[in-house]
């Protein structure tokens, strides 16, 4: 079926955006094949795995099952958006001194789930940590690492977070 | 396609008066998502987004009536005092519901209106004899949340009409819970999920009882036998033991006796002992 296209207008990483998109497009889609923001990933595009977690409005979602539609009027945060001033956000410098990275394709929408756990509570016991994470598979099972990552970057200050 | 937001209920049952059967809601757009990838809505020419519709927003006690709007997220319920004070197994199945992302977009009614047979805020609704109010452009009418769903992951509800709010008679009972059985703790598509309200009287004796099914029957349901076995006796070890068997014989008479059975029938009567084994005396 042909698609008709729908305007849309929200701030992404700080800019605004006004785009005119296909109605049936995913937000997703939006981010990396419109706005050639490739940070955020495609893994499983059914909201199994958490590659492709983005912050809207302060949440984390899935950018896989959400409408570009949707995003209209929203301030959208995604990985890219995480530095400020060529200086790395404090969960990004963090993942870098654990090592908590290996093939990299869960890093980002799990950068992002932390920063929004961040956002509601600055200071995560271990089970809130788990728990925000939880939608995000990383298959290297590198988990300890990421979650001494986060720990890490609950208890730093440096950097621009 | 097109992609329409309405400002407001009456707009939007306008459109449905005309266009219904070619309209695909979206609420949170979770599970619609799905299913378009999954090339299941090539019939539809719109997609109709109910988010600005302030008449499904909001959750609210009066009238000792428990009221949650359509459009609440299950972020929203995991975080009111309102619902964990007077149906506290609906919170308990927010918790574990999906994943932290799909909570933070995922509506109680888009969860309903799906009608998937593991829809995991079923059964913690139909123990609270949930209804839920349903507008179209002609009027309003009440249905009973067990009466949505027609099969699996099919809704009895016309094209023309959109789920406005569930009304839900408050807990009373001292004991309510809600389990579910999944391959992982998080991000787990239930296999078998269960709520239960139970409470005593001064003998020790059962007094009331609620108890629904979901997931593994075709869709989630009120099981009134295993209640009417309950009530009135004292919960021994062996009498909910023997109400799980009822319970699993139950279910195996609605599904009809699969390869998954042998797995399932006991899943389901230690599910049972597991969620009521508090209220053993």
């Amino acid at each position: 079926m042909e698609d008709k296209t729908v305007c849309i207008e929200f701030t992404i990483n700080r800019e605004k955006k006004a785009l005119q998109i296909p109605s049936r497009m995913s937000a997703l889609t939006v981010i990396r094949d419109i706005l050639g923001l490739t940070g955020t990933k495609e893994g499983c595009g059914v909201g199994e795995c958490g590659a492709c977690t983005i912050e809207v409005d302060g949440q984390a979602i899935n950018s896989c099952l959400m409408f570009g539609a949707q995003l209209d009027g929203c301030n959208v945060l995604t990985v890219e958006g995480l530095e400020k001033e060529g200086q790395l956000h404090r969960i990004q410098k963090a993942f870098l001194d654990n090592h908590a990275v290996q093939c990299g394709f869960c890093t980002p929408g799990i950068l992002m789930s932390t920063h929004a756990l961040f956002e509601e509570n600055a200071n995560p016991d271990d089970e809130e940590i788990t728990k925000a994470i939880a939608g995000n598979i990383c298959r290297c099972t590198g988990y300890q690492q990421i979650f001494a990552s986060i720990k890490d970057a609950c208890s730093t200050k440096t950097g621009n977070g | 396609m097109n992609y329409i937001t309405p400002d407001n209920l009456k707009d939007a049952l306008n459109f449905l008066a005309c266009h219904g059967e070619d309209t695909e809601i979206v609420a949170g757009g979770t599970d619609v998502m799905i299913d378009l990838r999954a090339g299941k809505l090539e019939q539809k020419k719109n997609l109709l987004d109910i988010r600005n519709l302030a008449e499904l927003k909001g959750i609210d006690f009066k009238d000792e009536k428990l009221f949650i709007g359509a459009g609440v997220t299950l972020t929203e319920i995991n975080r009111s005092d309102t619902i964990k004070k007077y149906a506290p197994a609906l919170v308990k199945c927010s918790t574990t519901f999906a994943g932290r992302q799909i909570r933070n977009r995922a509506t109680i009614g888009g969860n309903v209106a799906h009608s998937s047979p593991c829809g995991d805020t079923i059964p913690p609704l139909v123990i609270h004899e949930a209804v839920a109010l349903i507008a179209n452009k002609t009027g309003e009418k009440l249905i009973p949340v067990e009466a949505i769903a027609s099969g699996p992951y099919q809704s009895s509800l016309s094209k023309d009409s959109i789920i406005v709010k569930f009304i839900l008679k408050p807990c009373r009972a001292n004991f309510t819970d809600f389990q579910k059985i999944g391959r992982r703790k998080e991000l787990a598509v239930s296999r078998m999920s269960m709520a239960i309200m139970a409470d005593k009287d001064e003998q020790g004796r059962i007094s009331f009882i609620r108890v629904s099914l979901g997931a593994c029957t075709p869709i989630p349901q009120r099981m009134d036998e295993v209640e009417q076995f309950l009530m009135g006796k004292i919960p021994t070890q062996d009498l909910i033991w023997d109400a799980g068997k009822i319970l699993a014989e139950k279910m195996a008479g609605v599904t009809g006796r699969r390869a998954s059975s042998v797995y399932k029938e006991p899943a389901v009567q230690g599910l049972f002992m597991r969620i009521l084994y508090p209220v053993v005396l």
